[in-house]
């Protein structure tokens, strides 16, 4: 593999070390209620509102939860997720609120603080539970709400906390700042590789991530030699570079917002009528869904993932690329939020079938897959391993019954997860990017 | 005043403008809630097809979620489609309805109702033992799940005891039937059993998020 | 009629053969669900009593009640026992008249102090007695001071037993039941609108044979006949259970003789002995002929969501109230959203 095992361990040992580095966020356990109040009164409109309304305690959520599948543990429950939430919603905000107020209990800190392990240990918000439950309740949306008043009441985990305030004050996630992208720009370079930098005007603006420059530098490669097949006119920014966003993983609403603000700035600086998001799935949904509503209305560009940009490019037949069939059979991990809440379904699945791989799916896929159990952050909270690591056993399973040769998957955070839960679990299942499977198989 | 008189009468009168109020109340004021636009750009030009859409698909989930929670999507069927054929399709209960909406219908032959009430009765019973017991559930549940439990099998039970003059004198028993069913009306703006009028509304919602996306909710 | 003369002797004056007077009192006997061995105690004292003697009083009546007893197609033997008893007092059948028809009331409550039956029909006004006086005495009076020495109390017909149609809402006499008024001796209620004649006598036979009231329902009606209801004993019972109902008058359903509950048949709350005895010496009862069955043995029977509302229907349905009740629950939920909404902008433009 290109990646090199000193690479992934020396991050894993940074993320070890992430905790110690988080700046506490002490208040008074009244201030906390209170920011965590003021974030549910901010944020809830009326399609939370409808979610908050709707459950009728079925429980028919945990039945299809990764991670209440993995352990049988009924505090894993999707609903309870976010009770704090529902009883705030209850006593302060539904129509009958009078009435509610006489027996629906008041939250409190201790509520919060129990809530902080549920959503972020023990929830990826991968949205699985949104598509089972009969009263088409948004769960996932209603976790992420938890998070953002958990944020606001300083109750982040800490090592997210960390790097969400690194992001905040030096801009940089994982100590990967301009130099550290211009360092990597330069050795691609150096291998043959182009990529124009800081062009004043440009059609495309790509993006790439902290986890491309310290792990897959491959993809950066990958992305770069496709651009450049295709003749387009593309730039990438040295101050903008990186699409990851920490405050949409933390649920620091206003870091989040900063952090979309300055990418879609850069893209209009330089004119740019699309920008290309790396293999991130969570940076996806924060430019392509939450940017237009951070900013208050359509931006000037589109924002396409990278795999939607080569499915698009390939069915256009713009992007031609060589069959390297030859019995190889892969099967695709569908990423929560670059599919579920990305909808990018077909795409990648237009680029495998052009390789003439043989695509066996797995039994759970597309809207209804299982998240891996890396994404939204959880891979930085180190006291959510072994949690993490049974849910994660659920997905080797099904990649396993498909008896596929190999596994491709077009998330970083999610192939990182493959890589390093299936090393803990002596899996060692091939995984593979698609940006890198079809830029090292360009037609000529 | 007997208490059939008083179930026929004021009973129903205020517990249905009790209904009544609390329904509108709680409906017409979620409906008007902050409404966020949404201002990304649609992956789908059909958003509203998508919203009608999941009212539809929700009641069938895909196989590989269905295969997880076959118990409750079974019973849940049994229970709803039996008690509404049984509250819906016995003559006396339309003769009922069209004493208040003005319009009845056809109904079952009587003595075959008797089939989906008593089985509704059954799914029930065993459905609040299922809360009682399992994990997940009692870790959800709340006071208003296992009222309106206790409501909905108290008018199967007195309604079933009435038809068969089981019980008390006859005109005890319907009374008691009526003041359940009155029970029933009360509690539906305050509890969970308004599902019935907000599960269009927010499988609605569901599909249109989702359609946005590309996604079929 | 001889007074002294046992009702023995009387029937057989009459041409009552003993083979005759035996077969009434073995009906009688299973009528009053007396066991087959007390037939003999039946025809032994039935034979050998007394003709005790009777004041009936009418009040708010229509007159019915009599009608009902006294009109017959051919002489029963029913009818007999009623003219055995020494009806010392009646508006209708009396021959007196006047000052004369009330001296012969006041010699019988003498003559037989302790030991008379008063038969009341009619509901007695007590929101202005004057409404309804006999001779210049209220209903009221002429009841306290008849009841005063009487043995026991019959109330015929439901508006003496209940207060009947005087009594329904909204009763602008005040008519009350004689068991409203008279509290210190026992009553026996025989409601109907009117009553089954056979039911009446039954309670006189009942009376004659044990010097004593039958055993009585929690509404004071003699148990035998009004201890189960119309619709256990109705021969249209399979149609309601199969859901065969008429839903007008003169429809296919109608016409074929099915249930009648969708047209207001009270039988299921109604308790009297109709569908056994059936009327005018068991020809038909108000269900067999077609229509059904309005409850008038039962109190407030005219109040009870009107003849032709179903049992299952509500008493109450008024579509202004509820579209008021909307209209409440809108404005309120409005008012609720519109409260929701100003706090949430108020906290719209703050930092977190």
């Amino acid at each position: 593999m290109n990646v090199t095992s000193t690479a992934i361990d020396q991050l894993q040992e940074e993320l070890g070390a992430l905790a110690a580095r988080a700046k506490p966020t002490d208040m008074p356990d009244e201030e906390r209620v209170a920011r965590a109040k003021h974030v549910f009164v901010k944020r809830i409109s009326m399609g939370l509102a409808m979610n908050l309304e709707s459950c009728i305690d079925c429980g028919m959520c945990a039945e299809v939860c990764h991670f209440y599948m993995a352990t049988r543990d009924p505090r894993f429950a999707p609903v309870r997720k976010f009770e704090p939430v529902r009883r705030f919603y209850r006593r302060e905000l539904t129509p009958l609120r009078w009435f509610n107020r006489l027996f629906v209990k008041d939250i409190n800190v201790d509520d919060l603080k129990e809530s902080q392990e549920l959503v972020y240990d023990a929830c990826t918000a991968c949205g699985r539970c949104d598509m089972v439950c009969p009263m088409g309740i948004g769960i996932s949306e209603t976790v992420h709400l938890m998070r953002e008043s958990l944020a606001a009441a300083g109750l982040i985990p800490e090592e997210l906390r960390a790097v969400d305030q690194e992001q905040r004050e030096k801009g940089t996630v994982l100590g990967v700042g301009p130099d550290q992208f211009r360092k990597v720009v330069q050795e691609l370079a150096a291998e043959g590789i182009a990529i124009p930098v800081d062009k004043e005007q440009a059609d495309i603006l790509v993006l790439s991530s902290a986890l491309n420059i310290r792990l897959f530098r491959q993809s950066v490669a990958g992305t770069a030699k496709i651009m450049n097949k295709l003749g387009a006119d593309w730039t990438m920014s040295s101050r903008c570079f990186d699409a990851s966003n920490f405050g949409y993983l933390s649920g620091d609403y206003p870091a989040e917002k900063t952090v979309t603000l300055r990418i879609i700035d850069a893209a209009k600086a330089c004119g740019a009528s699309r920008v290309i998001v790396p293999e991130c799935g969570h940076a996806y949904v924060a430019l392509r869904w939450h940017g237009a509503n951070m900013l208050g209305e359509r931006p000037p560009f589109r924002t396409m993932a990278i795999s939607e940009f080569i499915g698009r490019e390939i069915e256009a037949g713009r992007l031609r690329v060589k069959e390297i069939g030859n019995g190889k059979s892969v099967t695709f991990h569908d990423s929560c939020r670059l599919v579920r809440h990305g909808g990018l379904l077909t795409e990648p699945r237009i680029a495998l079938r052009a390789l003439g791989l043989d695509l066996k799916e797995m039994e759970s896929r597309g809207r209804t897959a299982i998240c891996c159990g890396g994404g939204e952050g959880s891979n930085y909270i180190s006291k959510a391993e072994p949690l993490r690591q049974r849910a994660f056993e659920i997905k080797m399973r099904e990649v396993d019954d498909t008896s596929a040769d190999s596994l491709v998957t077009s998330c970083d955070s999610c192939r990182y997860n493959f890589m390093t839960k299936g090393a803990k679990a002596n899996w060692n299942h091939p995984v593979e990017s698609l940006v890198e499977l079809v830029a090292n198989n360009l037609a000529d | 005043m007997t208490l059939l008189d008083f179930a026929r009468g004021p009973g129903l009168q205020w517990s249905l403008i009790i209904m009544i109020v609390g329904l509108c109340w709680r409906v017409i004021g979620v409906f008007l809630g902050r409404w966020r636009k949404d201002l990304s750009r649609p992956r789908s030009d059909d958003l509203v097809q998508g919203g009608l859409r999941a009212i539809i698909t929700r009641s069938a989930p895909a196989p590989e979620l269905e295969k997880n929670i076959r118990f409750q999507h079974y019973t849940g069927y049994i229970w709803h489609i039996g008690f509404f054929m049984t509250v819906l399709l016995y003559e006396p209960h339309i003769a009922f309805f069209k004493s208040i909406l003005g319009f009845g219908w056809p109904g079952l032959p009587s003595h075959l109702v008797v089939i989906p009430a008593a089985i509704t009765l059954a799914v029930l019973v065993m459905l609040m033992i299922r809360r009682m017991t399992h994990s997940v559930m009692r870790m959800i549940t709340r006071t208003d799940d296992y009222l309106s439990l206790i409501i909905i099998i108290s008018t199967l039970v007195t309604g079933l005891m009435a038809y068969a003059h089981m019980g008390p004198r006859y005109e005890t028993m319907l009374a008691l039937h009526f003041i359940s069913v009155e029970l029933l009306f009360i509690w539906i703006p305050f509890s969970k059993l308004a599902h019935m009028f907000f599960w269009l509304l927010s499988r609605y919602r569901i599909g249109t998020f989702f359609e946005r996306k590309g996604v079929k909710a | 009629m001889r007074k002294n003369q046992s009702l023995g002797e009387y029937l057989q004056g009459q041409g009552v053969s003993r083979r005759g007077f035996l077969k009434f009192c073995s009906a009688t006997a299973s009528m009053m669900a007396l066991p087959p061995s007390a037939l003999a105690q039946v025809a032994e004292a039935l034979a050998n009593a007394r003709r005790p003697s009777v004041i009936w009083l009418s009040f708010q009546e229509c007159t019915g009640c009599t009608e009902s007893l006294t009109r017959s197609h051919a002489p029963t033997v029913e009818s007999l026992i009623f003219d055995a008893i020494s009806l010392d007092y009646h508006h209708t059948l009396q021959a007196a008249a006047g000052h004369g028809a009330e001296a012969a009331r006041m010699a019988a409550m003498e003559e037989n102090a302790g030991e008379y039956l008063l038969v009341v029909d009619g509901s007695i006004p007590v929101g202005n007695p004057a409404y309804s006086t006999i001779a210049g005495i209220s209903n009221l009076d002429m009841l306290k001071e008849t009841a005063a020495n009487a043995f026991a109390i019959i109330a015929v017909g439901t508006c003496a037993a209940f207060g009947g149609l005087p009594h329904a809402d909204p009763n602008p006499t005040g008519a009350v039941a004689v068991s409203d008024i008279i509290t210190d001796k026992p009553i026996i209620n025989v409601s109907g609108c009117p009553p089954i004649p056979v039911v009446i006598t039954g309670v006189l036979a009942h009376f004659l044979t044990f010097g004593a009231i039958p055993e009585l329902d929690a509404l004071g009606r003699p148990a035998a006949f009004f201890g189960q209801n119309i619709h256990d004993r109705c021969y249209r019972r399979p149609f309601y259970e199969r859901g065969q109902f008429a839903e007008t008058f003169d429809d296919e359903g109608a016409r074929k003789g099915w249930c009648l509950y969708k047209l207001g048949c009270k039988g299921p709350t109604t308790y009297n002995a109709c569908a056994t005895l059936k009327w005018n010496e068991g020809t038909s009862f108000p269900i067999q002929s077609g229509h059904g069955c309005i409850g008038c043995s039962e109190p407030d029977f005219w109040d009870k969501g009107g003849f032709y509302n179903p049992i299952s229907a509500g008493m109450w349905g008024s579509r202004d109230a509820l579209l008021g009740a909307a209209a409440a629950g809108a404005a309120l939920g409005v008012g609720s959203a519109l409260a929701a909404r100003r706090r949430q902008k108020k906290a719209q433009g703050t930092e977190i």
